[in-house]
């Protein structure tokens, strides 16, 4: 499944955030875009998660696996994300911010695999925790697993290892560019430092709204 | 989730219209001269208007002052952090109902007088309705503290700013200031111009309230809105006319002392910015009187609440007695009679109509047309409640609707959606959008995410705007009695109708009805709004 891109552009009023380009990500491979704060790397995550807010427009088309979602409902587009914050609902358990996005299923189907996830993250027995009690480490294992398990066919990673500290970045690092790798999942990570992006990995820049290999 | 114009147009059809057209039609119809020349030369025009000024202004300043000092011992202390729920409590029981207890405390044969006076019969004190209604302004100061204190404490205590202050008074207190120069150089002129309109609200309420003026105020002659609400009672259509002229002569006069206040503020900023930077002082933070403050309004409001009860099941209590006579529950039942269930359910369906429409407007604009909704908001909380209601009365004859519960419910819907929208608007816009990218990102429909992700994180001042509501519409008086046209009759009505009756238990157990499903409504808000999160 790859994630594509056809002739995207992101606009304010008169003014052309980011100029049309083309970009195609194959299954399991990240991409990571660059670029100074304020150049366009959100909107252009959020322009491809269908949720670029007023007064910013996009246009172009989006492609998963050759569907053209472009004009889908986020909801519909099949498009993980993972924020800067683990954005875990804080009013859910963690058992039940892994099943919010889960398909649906029979309830013995559920359990499975929310078991199975837990022990992924190896966080058996938390899974009625609030995630207000869990680690940092942990809440972004969650919020990953969350995502992984809503079966995306992208996962759009927007600064989401700038909150850890050096030695628990490198592990999430790892930990997330690992899991998108075994399920071949497309990534496209935008961050500030150079260092977050998977070794090997192609590395674009946004420079004067457009965007060039780096 | 964006509904689009649809989500808009409930709103605008059901409140913003109506309120619009309330204010045009009473411009409209105070256009006559005969109306303004009849009120100008109204009698008691002019006394009142002074009454009704000096009340009102004094009450603002006094309760401005008390909630500072009070903010002054609090900040800091446990009790700071609870101050939503401490306010809440005060502001909860209703102004009416205060002004009843109060009266019932400070009255010649009162609980006051017979601890201090004593003898066989009640003295010759003056103190409700007194000529210069000391006693109107000590129950618009005791009320409104506690909300201009729960302001203060909005502007200081969360989120970013409370850091920021926190940072600010240490970097103040550094430089060598002591805690009362640091409010009164750093705190103070931040957080009083943030506080600008509720101070002009809480003033604006002070000058124009009626059923306060009515229960407690002076008699002889009563405040301007008093004498105004007496000429829209009326049934001469002339004299009528001359109230609207009034109502709409009371703005103007409002707009020129409001214009005065801020040429003044002009006049001494200069002197005042000079203050600011007169260098370390050791000014020390009135930690001491705000405590006496702090302790002898909850006294006051314990003491209101205490002698209502009392009052309530006490059939019969002569002077100089400490104790009445007796306990029974006459008063309450005649309360089964009363207007009860009509006012609970208007206060219900009214406050949770304007959730809805304000809920859907939040999903269906941006955040910057939200302006127009703010002014409208401002207009009905900063308006004369009389001038809206004029307009309102005359409106609703236009169109069938006096004297009929959707007519009743559409004026009581006016402020109580200003009110909740002031509530709302800022932890509803302030929500983080990622919860909701990420709820759709992981495959949930705009609905789900709302109802499973927004709503209950939003729970809590979703609840308390709910309960503020409710607590609003159960004590609208002015636009419910015309509203109602005499075919309908609901709390505040007979509740003002009995204060100037003999029947203290009666009145008692009214206030207790007017103040206890609030109280309710606030506690139940606090006990299910309570995050169980950090």
């Amino acid at each position: 499944m790859a994630l594509e891109l056809q002739s995207v552009s992101i606009a304010l009023p008169g003014q052309m955030l980011l100029k049309p380009f083309a970009l195609t990500v194959a299954p399991g491979e990240i991409v990571t875009v660059m670029g100074p704060s304020g150049c366009g790397k959100s909107s252009l995550l959020a322009s491809i998660a269908g949720d670029l807010q007023p007064p910013l427009s996009g246009s172009g088309r989006i492609l998963l696996d050759g569907e053209d979602v472009t004009a889908l409902a986020p909801e519909r587009r099949r498009i993980g994300r993972l924020f800067q914050d683990d954005l875990l609902f804080p009013h859910m358990t963690v058992a039940e911010n892994l099943l919010f996005g889960m398909p649906r299923g029979s309830r013995q189907t559920r359990d499975a695999m929310l078991r199975a996830a837990l022990q992924r993250i190896e966080m058996e027995g938390l899974g009625s925790r609030p995630p207000h009690t869990l680690s940092g480490g942990q809440r972004a294992r969650v919020s990953l697993m969350r995502t992984l398990l809503a079966k995306p066919g992208a996962v759009l990673l927007d600064e989401p290892f700038n909150k850890f500290d050096a030695e628990l970045r490198g592990e999430m690092r790892a930990y997330v560019f690992a899991h998108l790798a075994e399920r071949r999942v497309p990534g496209l990570l935008v961050t500030h430092d150079r260092a977050d992006a998977p070794p090997g990995g192609r590395v674009l820049a946004i420079r004067n709204g457009e965007v060039r290999d780096a | 989730m964006r509904l689009g114009a649809a989500g808009t147009l409930p709103l605008i059809v059901l409140w913003a219209l109506p309120l619009l057209a309330a204010v045009l039609t009473a411009l409209a119809l105070a256009g006559s001269g005969a109306a303004w020349s009849g009120f100008l030369h109204h009698p008691q025009a002019a006394g009142g208007m002074f009454l009704a000024v000096w009340t009102g202004t004094a009450a603002t300043v006094m309760a401005l002052g008390l909630a500072v000092v009070m903010a002054m011992a609090l900040h800091g202390t446990a009790l700071w952090h609870r101050m939503p729920l401490l306010s809440g409590a005060a502001l909860a029981i209703p102004h009416l109902a205060f002004a009843i207890g109060f009266g019932f405390l400070i009255m010649p044969s009162g609980v006051l007088a017979r601890l201090i006076a004593g003898g066989d019969a009640p003295p010759n004190w003056v103190t409700t309705q007194d000529p210069l209604g000391f006693s109107l302004t000590a129950v618009l100061v005791l009320k409104e503290t506690p909300f201009l204190l729960l302001m203060l404490w909005g502007v200081m205590a969360q989120g970013d700013a409370a850091r920021a202050f926190d940072g600010q008074i240490k970097a103040a207190r550094s430089l060598g200031h002591a805690m009362g120069s640091v409010w009164l150089r750093v705190l103070l002129p931040r957080v009083l111009r943030r506080m600008l309109w509720p101070i002009i609200v809480v003033w604006v309420y002070g000058v124009t309230v009626v059923d306060l003026a009515l229960v407690i105020g002076p008699t002889q002659p009563p405040t301007v809105a008093a004498v105004i609400w007496a000429d829209l009672n009326d049934v001469e259509a002339a004299v009528n006319r001359r109230g609207v002229a009034g109502a709409v002569a009371l703005i103007v006069a409002l707009a020129g002392i409001a214009a005065l206040a801020w040429g003044f503020a002009k006049l001494v900023t200069p002197a005042l910015r000079r203050c600011l930077a007169r260098g370390p002082s050791a000014l020390v933070s009135l930690v001491k009187p705000g405590r006496v403050v702090s302790v002898l309004v909850v006294a006051i409001y314990a003491a209101v609440l205490l002698i209502l009860i009392l009052l309530s099941v006490t059939p019969r209590w002569p002077y100089p007695a400490l104790l009445g006579q007796g306990v029974g529950i006459s008063s309450w039942r005649q309360l089964a009679a009363a207007p009860v269930l009509l006012s609970i359910g208007i206060a219900a369906g009214t406050a949770i109509t304007a959730l809805t429409l304000i809920v859907l407007w939040f999903e269906s604009v941006a955040q910057r047309r939200d302006r127009l909704l703010l002014a409208l908001a401002i207009m009905a909380l900063a308006l004369p409640a009389v001038t809206i209601a004029a307009g309102q009365y005359h409106l609703l004859l236009r169109l069938g609707l006096t004297g009929t519960v959707p007519g009743l419910f559409l004026v009581h819907l006016t402020p109580v959606l200003a009110y909740g929208f002031t509530v709302l608007s800022g932890p509803y816009r302030s929500f983080d959008a990622r919860f909701v990218a990420a709820g759709r990102a992981l495959g949930a429909s705009r609905w789900r995410v709302w109802r499973e992700v927004k709503a209950p994180l939003l729970r809590a001042p979703m609840l308390t705007a709910l309960a503020v509501g409710f607590s609003v519409s159960l004590v609208q008086y002015a636009p419910a009695q015309l509203a109602a046209a005499g075919r309908y009759s609901t709390l505040p009505m007979e509740a003002v109708t009995l204060a100037s009756g003999g029947n203290r238990s009666l009145t008692a157990a009214y206030a207790l009805a007017l103040a206890l499903p609030a109280l309710l409504a606030f506690a139940l808000s606090a006990a299910f709004g309570r995050p169980r999160w950090r």
